[in-house]
């Protein structure tokens, strides 16, 4: 029933998409630091060319049901990387829920603006351009320039030139992206495969995605995400390291076979090999 | 640089641009004067459906006549009344000042839409529309808009339903690509802003999907907990023409949507009087 999705799937196709979302998760967790890098090159494009103090981008996390700054630069940005607010907080929230791009000034003026935004990161702007990365797909954060030096205020012209930058960022993060949300893509896969056999039902097809993920939030994994993580690391480093770190873990990865064989062995009753004192 | 591929909504509004807009008008005779003078929006309700309007603000001059927010519900989205009458960004307040600054005698309708209730979800902003459509508003100004395909469907439907209803719905363009819901119908009145520092100053842009341009950069603005701002971007001029659409219902009850955005476009600047 329910509770059993491999009696309705089968073990073995069970089996698969745990595999499947397994390796999913794994790509999108070394694809991090790629999309970080362009987010963080398309800042420092818009922080040069609007002569700005700070520029930033908050990206929405859907599981946390925030809008966090990811990225920042600037001398005034650095303080808002890290920084999660709601996704209908301050100008940030609304340029993300809308979908409308604006341009404030006399910020500084109204102390109750952006209030908690500015708390969180001690730097209170004068002015703001706020325009929300979008695509066909639907929003998924928003780009923020703060404090033009030359001028006082954001022009019209700077609203439409912060949407170009928008843009690059929007197809960055769609381009490199493997795939956020494992959950929609297994929904859509099973959906599409159930097609010709009738579709099943929304609930069924939750459960089958809920029994393919399920594993990804194992507290046992906990080691390979952090192993994943380092490695995620290291993808930059020069080729020799690189060499030097696959032949160590191609080491350890033998001896880890080795110890397995020799457990088995033990378990069956035959001689277990021992070290040598 | 950028004029080649930014869906610029405001570009024919802006410097040298706007001398393409002087047209002669096939309306012989109409005058701002005839179109909405002596009036002060008396009779007319301004719904604006966004993130809330604060009762007390000084720029909304007690004018605030109703205040609701629509909640996600069980299964379909519910109205209910907001005695408290906040608003969330300041956004809402803004776009109610400007409204009250041109058409001072009309009540005005907060719709709230977005908040911490209801994340501005494209169902909800829908059912906040069709509720102000069916009260009555005689004028709805939406300084947002949504890109979700599958409510294309649900929002075409309500802009007829309005346009039929003698509903006049003025909508804010949205400078993202792909298209975005109902700023490019055909049954609302799109706006974008230009940068003539005068309320009373707006186009009317014969290539579409955007009709009208009105005061939109460096405009000062009513903003959250009784205070002010200095704001640009379509979504501020927007109320300035719903605030005009306002003053000429007022004085011309009995005209239609179709008639009001007629008016507008032959009062404008840049329309000369002609066959």
């Amino acid at each position: 029933m329910a509770d059993d999705p491999s009696r309705r799937l089968g073990q073995e196709a069970l089996d698969l998409l745990q595999a499947i979302a397994l390796r999913g998760e794994v790509a999108r967790r070394l694809e991090t630091e790629s999309t970080l890098a362009v987010l963080r090159s398309v800042v420092e494009a818009t922080v040069a060319l609007f002569e700005a103090e700070a520029a930033s981008i908050a990206l929405y996390d859907a599981a946390a049901d925030r809008l966090v700054f990811e990225v920042a630069a600037g001398e005034q940005g650095q303080g808002v990387i890290g920084v999660a607010i709601r996704p209908d907080e301050g100008i940030a929230g609304y340029v993300f829920t809308s979908g409308q791009a604006l341009a404030l000034s006399d910020v500084a003026s109204d102390p109750r603006f952006g209030r908690t935004v500015a708390e969180k990161t001690a730097y209170v702007p004068r002015s703001i351009v706020a325009v929300p990365l979008v695509d066909d797909l639907g929003t998924m954060g928003v780009l923020e320039v703060l404090d033009k030096r030359s001028q006082a205020a954001f022009s019209l012209r700077d609203i439409e030139l912060a949407g170009v930058f928008a843009r690059q960022a929007t197809v960055a993060i769609r381009a490199s992206r493997v795939e956020r949300d494992l959950g929609s893509l297994l929904r859509a896969t099973l959906h599409d495969q159930s097609k010709a056999s009738g579709a099943p039902s929304q609930g069924a097809l939750d459960e089958l995605v809920r029994a393919g993920t399920e594993r990804l939030d194992r507290e046992d994994d906990s080691r390979l995400w952090a192993l994943v993580e380092q490695v995620a690391r290291i993808r930059g480093s020069d080729p020799d390291r690189l060499e030097l770190v696959t032949d160590l873990l191609g080491a350890i990865a033998r001896q880890g076979e080795r110890d397995a064989r020799a457990r088995r062995r033990g378990r069956s009753g035959a001689p277990a090999r021992r070290a040598d004192p | 640089m950028t004029e080649d591929y930014l869906p610029a909504w405001s570009e024919p509004f802006v410097g040298d641009r706007r001398e393409r807009l002087v047209r002669l008008v096939p309306i012989a005779g109409m005058n701002r004067e005839m179109a909405l003078g002596g009036v002060d929006g008396a009779g007319v309700t301004v719904a604006i459906v966004d993130s809330g309007v604060e009762r007390d603000h000084p720029a909304v001059g007690g004018k605030l006549v109703r205040s609701v927010r629509v909640e996600p519900g069980d299964e379909d989205p519910v109205v209910v009344d907001d005695p408290e009458a906040i608003d969330v960004v300041g956004h809402g307040t803004a776009c109610a000042g400007i409204i009250h600054g041109l058409a001072p005698g009309a009540d005005l309708m907060s719709v709230r839409v977005l908040g911490p209730d209801n994340r501005g979800k494209g169902a909800i902003f829908a059912a906040g529309l069709e509720w102000a459509i069916a009260q009555g508003a005689t004028v709805v100004n939406l300084s947002l808009s949504s890109k979700s395909d599958a409510l294309f469907g649900v929002f075409h439907e309500i802009a007829d339903a309005a346009y039929f209803a003698n509903v006049l719905l003025v909508s804010a363009a949205n400078n993202v690509p792909g298209p975005s819901y109902p700023s490019l119908f055909s049954s609302v009145v799109s706006v974008a802003a230009h940068d003539v520092a005068d309320r009373w100053t707006w186009f009317y842009n014969p290539q579409p999907p955007v009709e009208f341009g009105a005061y939109g950069v460096d405009v000062e603005v009513a903003w959250k907990d009784g205070g002010r701002m200095i704001a640009t971007g379509n979504s501020f001029a927007a109320p300035h023409v719903a605030g005009l659409a306002a003053l000429i219902r007022s004085k011309h009850p009995g005209a239609t949507p179709f008639e009001v955005k007629a008016i507008l476009a032959a009062v404008s600047d840049g329309a000369r009087p002609g066959g």
